[in-house]
């Protein structure tokens, strides 16, 4: 990401000084400009009205001298006009003036010849559109032009045009160049003066946001590490307090839902812990005299046929049911043991295909006119806790066995770039959409009637849910009644990985998912 | 005759245990608790011991890692809780393996069986595994002359490896050789002897070169770094 719209966005006191930097300087920018075309245009009014006076004065001041010049025969006219043009007036403010002579159209030969620019001045400084109306002596007698001299140096300027009259010759226009150097110069240097004064405001501006955004940030900025800390477990992190106002007040606030969270947390660790101790205490304290219930009643059994017909069937009775019991509390102590995230994986590499394998063995063995595992044909390794996967592959697989009404059973293994997936399919009773909702439940049954001659604890399919969400997986399950079910375990490869994909549909080829419905995602 | 040495705090629970065993032909000590537990097992020396975890005076885990320390006896821990860390703890004491409350009687004395039996000598050649030299009728481990102690169940181990280098035995072949079970997953169980073993004859227990991991599948003898399988 560019690094100016990252810090854009995570640091609001880069952001406030930027937007300040910029509209202050847009706002000098628009000030600033105006100021200078006022300053500008009266510097140059002020010059013109000098120039227009000067520029007059001269002319009548020529005409006097050529009017006295014509009394006293003595004095040539050529060299008053001479004179004109060989010593350019200084003006008052020191500026440049410049002066130029020409002969207007349809004069004499000899008047031609007193035509004449003072010093290196080019003729062509004057342009002839302007000539042109100083001789109809319409429009302004002024004009902005450059200052050319035949050097080729330039200099921009003011030319005041008049018509002179000189006795027995003719008229003649009459130029003087004034020129604006002086003035541009004065421009140029309020110009720098506000350019410098801008930068420093601009710079000093954003200096003082950016003090006193940090003065309400930091506390902000505290607060935020604060909480990351008291996040990251740290609980005894508290803000640094100082004075009273609003942003104390923040810090306040924040150290008190700190010390609230902290009591919290602490209360419910401690509630989890007990609930643990209980569990291993039950557990420890149940299994034992079940151990020797168990063992007595296995001796009692293996002596039962010296017994009445009657406490023989005691005997198994007894025994089947110390079975139920003892599954049944093995998959209560579990499932205490989710609620109070006590259970821990135990991760190895495993071979998905092979355990299937063993569990279709174990659960089966005469499994080929009943399941069929269709896997591929590398090994598929995940790493995953095995003990949990068999017990789900475990559940999954019984559980179809249970229910596949005489047909097959199909196990479909697969895996993509970083998920497997076990899919047990079978065809028999299915489920409807309100049982569908029930399923993952715990002590749900799908045929109360028949379940409780098979046993089960009916803790089965929500132990194999937790256990699947302990691996960061999902257990998925479609089912339609009286085309079956199907249910997927789709698991993350490699441990602290999360299921991105499907390698295996939840809802089998060739099935409406309208028939049916989908169940329990997990959230994870 | 066979004598188990029974540790159980539970009375109850331990005249059933008595009645079983001697049912399977076995003669049974029993003991109440941790701390009595050494004496009459150094003055008895028992054939097996069958251990709780939880005892009064002194942990199963301590008593086991004290007999373990003073003899290559047997050791068979009951557990109550089938959790990890109790029964690696045990496992890594010195106990060979475990059982976990409620156990079927049957089951128990299968297991007892199997680490009472003396491997069946089926050769009387020597194996050689690197530089560790197996005597199997002798029962000894000889590395660079030195005889290093191994509990019969590191002793099986390590010959059912050592057999056959270079084959790879997946860890439910190992449970089903050498601990006799059969459609066990118990990991732990394998992962834990073989780290034991490794520390009594590798030279560099971090990196084993007798006993070497294959990643995904299970173990094999041989040099590290060879593929055969």
């Amino acid at each position: 990401m560019n690094p100016i719209s990252s810090r854009w966005r995570s640091s609001l006191a880069w952001r406030v000084t930027a937007t300040t930097v910029l509209l202050s300087l847009s706002i000098l920018v628009l000030v600033g400009s105006a100021l200078f075309t006022n300053l500008e245009r009266g510097i140059f009014n002020e010059k013109l009205i000098n120039s227009l006076a000067d520029a007059d004065s001269s002319a009548q001041s020529v005409e006097l001298q050529l009017a006295i010049a014509q009394y006293q025969s003595s004095i040539d006219i050529g060299k008053v006009l001479g004179d004109v043009l060989a010593v350019p007036v200084a003006t008052g403010d020191g500026s440049g003036r410049e002066v130029a002579l020409f002969p207007t159209p349809g004069i004499s030969k000899a008047g031609a010849a007193y035509e004449g620019t003072s010093n290196l001045l080019s003729p062509k400084s004057i342009p002839e559109s302007f000539r042109k109306l100083i001789r109809a002596k319409k429009g302004n007698k002024w004009e902005r032009l450059n200052i050319k001299y035949l050097g080729g140096h330039q200099e921009r300027g003011i030319a005041v045009g008049n018509i002179i009259t000189v006795p027995s010759v003719g008229k003649f226009e009459f130029y003087v160049l004034f020129s604006l150097a002086q003035q541009d110069q004065t421009l140029s240097l309020i110009l720098r003066a506000l350019w410098l004064t801008g930068i420093a405001l601009v710079f000093l501006l954003s200096l003082i946001t950016w003090l006193i955004i940090r003065q309400v940030i930091s506390p902000v900025r505290d607060a935020a590490v604060v909480a990351e800390q008291l996040t990251a477990g740290d609980l005894d992190q508290r803000m640094n307090v100082k004075g009273e106002n609003e942003i104390a007040r923040l810090g306040y606030a924040f150290n008190e839902m700190a010390v609230v969270l902290k009591q919290q947390i602490l209360r419910l660790e401690n509630l989890s812990r007990l609930q643990q101790r209980f569990v291993s205490d039950v557990s420890h304290e149940l299994r034992t005299p079940l151990t020797t219930v168990r063992m007595a009643s296995e001796v009692i059994y293996a002596a039962r046929a010296n017994f009445d017909p009657s406490v023989q069937r005691s005997a198994e009775l007894l025994l089947a049911q110390i079975d139920r019991f003892e599954g049944l509390l093995s998959d209560l102590l579990e499932v205490s043991r989710f609620d109070a995230e006590a259970a821990v994986l135990d991760i190895d590499q495993i071979d998905l295909t092979n355990l299937v394998k063993r569990t279709v063995d174990y659960l089966h063995p005469s499994r080929e006119r009943i399941l069929t595992i269709h896997a591929p044909h590398e090994p598929v390794f995940i790493d995953a806790d095995s003990r949990r996967i068999e017990r789900i592959l475990r559940n999954l697989i019984s559980n179809a066995i249970d229910h596949r009404a005489d047909k097959p059973v199909d196990i479909h293994i697969a895996e993509s770039e970083s998920e497997a997936a076990v899919a047990v399919r079978d065809y028999g009773i299915g489920f409807n959409d309100r049982e569908s909702k029930q399923l993952f439940e715990r002590f749900w049954r799908a045929d109360p009637a028949r379940a409780r001659v098979r046993g089960g604890s009916g803790l089965g399919l929500s132990i194999a849910l937790e256990d699947a969400k302990l691996h960061q997986g999902l257990l998925e399950a479609w089912g339609s009644p009286a085309r079956g079910a199907n249910f997927v375990l789709t698991l993350p490869k490699r441990s602290g990985g999360f299921v991105a994909s499907h390698p295996l549909p939840v809802i089998p080829a060739g099935e409406s998912s309208t028939l049916s419905e989908m169940v329990d995602r997990t959230e994870n | 005759m066979t004598l188990i040495m029974v540790v159980d705090d539970d009375q109850d629970l331990a005249e059933m245990l008595g009645i079983v065993l001697n049912g399977a032909g076995f003669e049974v000590d029993l003991v109440n608790r941790g701390d009595e537990a050494m004496e009459l097992f150094r003055a008895q020396s028992p054939d097996l011991v069958l251990l709780d975890v939880m005892l009064p005076g002194i942990d199963g885990i301590e008593v086991a890692r004290r007999m373990r320390a003073e003899s290559m006896v047997p050791i068979v821990m009951l557990t109550a809780k089938g959790d990890t860390h109790d029964v690696v703890l045990g496992l890594e004491a010195g106990a060979d393996d475990y059982m976990v409350k409620p156990f079927e009687p049957s089951e128990l004395v299968a297991r007892i069986k199997v680490r009472l039996r003396r491997a069946p000598s089926d050769s009387t050649d020597s194996l050689q595994l690197g530089r560790v030299k197996i005597d199997q009728v002798a029962h000894t481990i000889n590395r660079d002359g030195k005889i290093i102690p191994l509990t019969r169940l590191e002793f099986d181990l390590l010959v059912a490896l050592a057999k056959e280098p270079g084959r790879v035995f997946t860890r439910e072949a190992l449970l089903s050789e050498v601990w006799g079970y059969q459609h066990a997953t118990d990991t732990r169980l394998v992962n834990v002897h073989i780290q034991r073993l490794r520390a009594k004859i590798e030279f560099d227990p971090e990196n084993p070169e007798l006993i070497v991991t294959v990643r995904g599948i299970g173990y094999k003898a041989g040099q590290k770094g060879s593929h055969s399988e």
